[in-house]
Parts: structure tokens; sequence; C-alpha cells
């Protein structure tokens, strides 16, 4: 009995003991091992994670054409080792709750007063017949598994593409600007980035797509991936074949929650883990954010699925100041999207008309359309669109849609905190903007506020 | 009485699992393969699927599913996966319910805590405990 006591108290005096853990390196982990720090600016923190490199998500598309490689995508330790985070690359495989220590495949035990996981999310994988193939490639968020997947692109004349969302569009965009590949996207649904946007800015996304050379074959369900050990064609519903010689699945994403199942946390309704607005989790010395933590929606509070990078630094941020102490609480996902295909930005906040209707609202819509410089003739004129959603009774904003140049990657931000602030139609119309001849539409035409006096008209 | 069908090849986990759920005052059936789940699902009209993946190794399950919503046109009968092929398998990426690509209620991956999944079959039956 002694002797084992005194074991277990060599042990605990060996083991290395930090204030803070996080779990997971990627934006949710590092954006909540920066908030802690600015909080709590005498703890000590630890940022564990299994990969030496990590990729910038929202980069990983790119990765295929613009940037090169995966390893021209990284994100850096510079934040990290500026805000005195020391960073162990091992992999967690076990939490001690009772004794609030991390162990890990590297046979460290890590104790921790708070935890924070931040595991992130795999890509899913539609188990259909042939799924198992060699060259069928999820959008892996690895940086060994995406250089596997770049040279058999490079060795490919012919991809298809299963999934037409932001991933899969902006995936297809990028293998096609390389020369002599021909790209064919498969979606479900009747549009491209339906879930996002409604028909209208699909159908000029499809135009934009369709004119730099990829194929949409929307509206089909995939039935099969034929060939032998290596896919050679995919079998859609209608009895087409598409021959080709790597498939590419960009269908959505899965919470990673295997660690947390397995320190029996409690899992929210999508199969997430459950956290509360302040982003703990039933555990009150353990919190979770990003893409493995549970969400609800803004509108309504119905549980959500929706995972961005930017939600889970947004979550990050609440879950790191309130490590000692309850500061921040989550408002729940408005959900913020943009893309860009060649010279074309497209841009979404909240939920689009078609989407808000589904849902039981009553909305009245209003669109405006015009140059984004003033006077046309200005160097960059480019026209640009912007739709926005109002609850017809209480005539507060609850979605924006835009199209045009870079700057309505911009301009959905504005939207998104009138959304978020429940700004009203008038509130919108009578907006103050900043505006110049070179930068901006003309004060006049300005489509933000326009759309608001649109949207009133409609409403009358 | 509520009745659950098990389609699952492990006698053991069959086994543990019908006295969880007989306990709790379901009537359970068992098929031991996917050709006697199909069967089953339209003999025994059960309430609820509770449907294994690997039978024995090949992802079978995922074709039975497949099966119960489109040959069998069962769209509104709850199927719960509960599988350990992402372990057994050491996939890099998941599989999960999809409207069309994975016709199923909800999965969870084996083990699981008995209340766990106590919890996910009342939700999928509606009952309020």
């Amino acid at each position: 009995m002694t002797v084992v006591f005194i074991i277990k108290f060599l042990e605990v005096l060996q083991m290395k003991k930090f204030d803070i853990v996080v779990i997971g390196g990627s934006a949710a982990g590092l954006t909540a091992a920066i908030t802690a720090r600015r909080h709590y600016p005498e703890k000590k923190i630890l940022l564990i994670r299994k990969e030496k490199l990590v990729p910038i998500p929202c980069g990983i598309p790119y990765v295929f054409g613009t940037v090169g490689s995966p390893q021209n995508n990284l994100i850096l330790d510079t934040p990290l080792e500026k805000n005195n985070v020391e960073i162990m690359l091992d992999e967690v495989t076990e939490i001690d709750r009772e004794g609030r220590k991390v162990m890990t495949a590297g046979g460290e035990e890590v104790g921790y007063d708070k935890l924070v996981i931040a595991t992130g999310s795999l890509p899913m994988m539609p188990p259909i017949p042939g799924f198992d193939k060699k060259n069928v490639f999820p959008v892996y968020k690895d940086v060994d598994q995406l250089t596997k997947m770049q040279e058999t692109v490079n060795a490919s004349k012919k991809v298809v593409v299963i999934g037409g969302g932001f991933i899969g569009v902006e995936v297809s965009d990028e293998i096609n600007k390389i020369k002599d590949v021909q790209v064919t996207i498969c979606e479900l649904l009747p549009h491209c980035l339906q879930l996002a946007f409604d028909s209208e800015f699909c159908s000029e996304a499809e135009k934009v797509l369709q004119e730099r050379g990829v194929n949409i074959m929307a509206n089909q369900k995939v039935e099969s991936i034929v060939g032998n050990s290596t896919a050679a064609g995919v079998k859609l519903a209608d009895g087409t074949l598409l021959e080709t010689d790597m498939v590419i699945v960009g269908i959505g994403t899965v919470a990673n929650i295997d660690l947390a199942k397995k320190a029996n946390l409690r899992l929210g309704p999508t199969g997430s883990i459950w956290v509360d607005r302040t982003m703990r989790t039933s555990d009150e010395h353990i919190f979770s954010c990003g893409d493995c933590a549970e969400k609800f929606s803004f509108f309504g509070g119905k549980p959500s699925k929706l995972k961005l990078a930017s939600i889970a630094s947004s979550e990050a941020r609440i879950a790191g100041a309130n490590l000692y102490g309850i500061k921040r609480e989550s408002v729940g996902t408005i959900g913020v999207f943009s893309s860009a295909i060649g010279d074309h930005s497209f841009a979404v906040a909240g939920m689009q008309e078609e989407f808000a209707k589904q849902q039981g609202y009553d909305v009245i819509a209003g669109m405006a359309e015009g140059p984004n410089r003033h006077p046309g003739k200005m160097p960059g004129m480019a026209n640009q669109r912007v739709k926005l959603v109002f609850e017809k009774r209480t005539k507060v904003l609850i979605g924006a849609q835009m199209m045009g140049d870079k700057a309505v990657g911009e301009l959905i931000n504005v939207a998104s905190a009138c959304i978020q602030h429940r700004m009203n139609i008038d509130d919108i119309a009578c907006f103050q903007m900043g505006t110049h001849p070179a930068l901006t539409a003309s004060p006049v035409v300005y489509q933000y506020v326009n759309a608001a006096e649109s949207a009133l008209l409609a409403m009358s | 009485m509520q009745k659950i069908l098990i389609i699952d090849d492990d006698k053991d986990f069959q086994d543990a699992l019908r006295l969880v759920l007989e306990d709790h005052g379901f009537d359970v059936i068992s098929a031991y393969d996917p050709e006697e789940g199909t069967e089953k699902v339209q003999s025994e009209k059960p309430d609820l699927v509770i449907l294994d993946v690997l039978m024995p190794s090949n992802y079978e399950g995922f074709d039975v599913a497949r099966k119960i919503r489109e040959k069998l046109k069962m769209k509104e009968l709850p199927i719960l996966l509960l599988t350990a092929v992402h372990t057994e398998k050491k996939v890099p990426y998941r599989f999960a319910p999809h409207e069309e690509y994975l016709p199923v209620d909800y999965f969870m991956d084996k083990p699981v805590e008995p209340d766990v999944l106590l919890e996910k079959v009342n939700e999928l039956l509606n009952i309020v405990e």
C-alpha cells in the first residue's frame, strides 16, 4: 500500500502540469490558446496537436491551383510562440476527467486545470458502392493526404467531384486551372451552392464556372464509382457514365468526437460535443469549440450542422475568454460565407429567401444592382448585386446575398453585423456609408441601402 | 409494446443489447445477417431498426439501409446505425447520415453506453421519459 502511494506520488511529481491545455492546432485550437493568453496573462498554457504541419482550412482548395502546394498553405507557429503558448506535437488518446490530466500516444501525462477540446472535423464519405477504391479522395485537412491528392490530380486528365457546395466548387475551379484537366461536378440538388444561395445567385455562379470550363451535372445522384481497385468512372442515377482518373468527394464534414466520447462527455443532438452558450461542456473544467462542438442557429435556435473556420474562431474567442469566469456567450451561428470564382465573388450571410420560407418565416426581399465605381468609367468597375431578406412583420434583416468584385467579401461582413444586431429595414435604408469614386458604388446607387429601399417598396 | 429489430452478426453483442432493451420494456427481434434482416423488416414490421455495418466484413449494413429506403420504400422507419466500422477499418474519414447516400436517422459508434443508446432510441421512437 505504502509502495503504491509512493509510486503515485512520484508520478504526480513527474507529470507535466499546465493551467490551460488546448487539444487541436487548427483555427479553433490556435484562437482559443491566443485568446486564453490575452485574458489570463499569468497562466501556463500548452497546445497539443498531432500534426507537425497544419493546413489553413479555408485555403485547402487553393493548394491545387493558386498557392501551388499544401506546403504553401500552412498555419504558422509564430502566433503561439509570440503569445508564450507551449506546443507539444503528440496525439491525446485519453482524458482522465477525475484526475484532470490527458494521456498521449507518446506516453506523456499532462495535468490541466482547464481543458479546451478543439479536435475539429473529419471529411464525410458517402458509402456509395466503390467509395473505397484507392483514387477516391475526400478533401482531407492533412498535409500528407493533400500532397498525395495533389500528385493524383497532376497525373489526371479527368476529375469528377462529388458535391457542388463551396468546397466542391472551389476545388473544381482550382483544378480546372491546370491545363488539360477536365473537371465535372456532380451535385444532388438542382444547383451548385444551393444550400447557401437563392437560385438566381446559384445560376450566376454556375454560368461563371461553365464559362471557365467546368462541367456541371446538377440534380444528379451518384449511383456508384466503377472500376477495379481504382476508380475509372462515376455512374449516375440516370445511367450516365462519367469516365474519370480520380474522384474527389466534398459533401461535408463530421465532428471529430472520438476523444470526447471516450471521456463520456455529453453529446448534442447532431452528435457533436454538447456545449452551453459559454462553450462549456458537460464537465465544468472542459470547454469545446470549433467543428467538434455542437452549434445552434442564430435564427430560431435549432441545432446547426454548419462548420466554418470563422465560426470556429468566434467560438474559440468565447471559450478562451471564459475559462476562469464567464465573460462571453454565443449568439448562435449566422452562417457567413464568401467565395471567388475567377474575378467573380459571391457572398452570403444568414438565411436566403427560399430557405427562410421553408423554415416558416414570412419574408420580404429586395434587390439592387449597379456599378461598384462612380462614374462607371473609373478603373476596376464591375457589376455588384445585393439581395437582402427581411422578416416581414418586424422588418428585421435575416439574410444577405451578394455578387460582384472582391469588395463583396467584406461588404457581407457588414451585413452579418447588421443581422447580428437585428437591424431593421429603415436602419439599413438610412445606413451611413463611406464612398469614393475609385473604391465604391456612388452614394446614390449604393446597392446595400437600395436593396433595403427596394424591399420597402415591395412591402407597400 | 414497441418492437425493435437488431440486425447484427455479433451474437454476444445482440444478447447484451437485447437485455438492456427488454429491461426497458421493448420487444426485441434479432436478425444475424443482411438477408434475414431485410426479410424481418418486412415480416415483423418493427418500430425501429438497430443496424450493424460490417456483416461480416464488407459494409453490408449500408446496402441494407439503402434497400429499406429505396426498394422497400420504408421511408419513415427509424434506422439507427450502431457500428465499429470507423475503428475496425481505421478510416481517416467518417460515415454519417445523408438523405441520399446514407439514408439512416442516426449513426453511433460502438462501444456505446447503455443510457446514451436508450436516450437515442427513445428520441427516435418519440418516447418522452
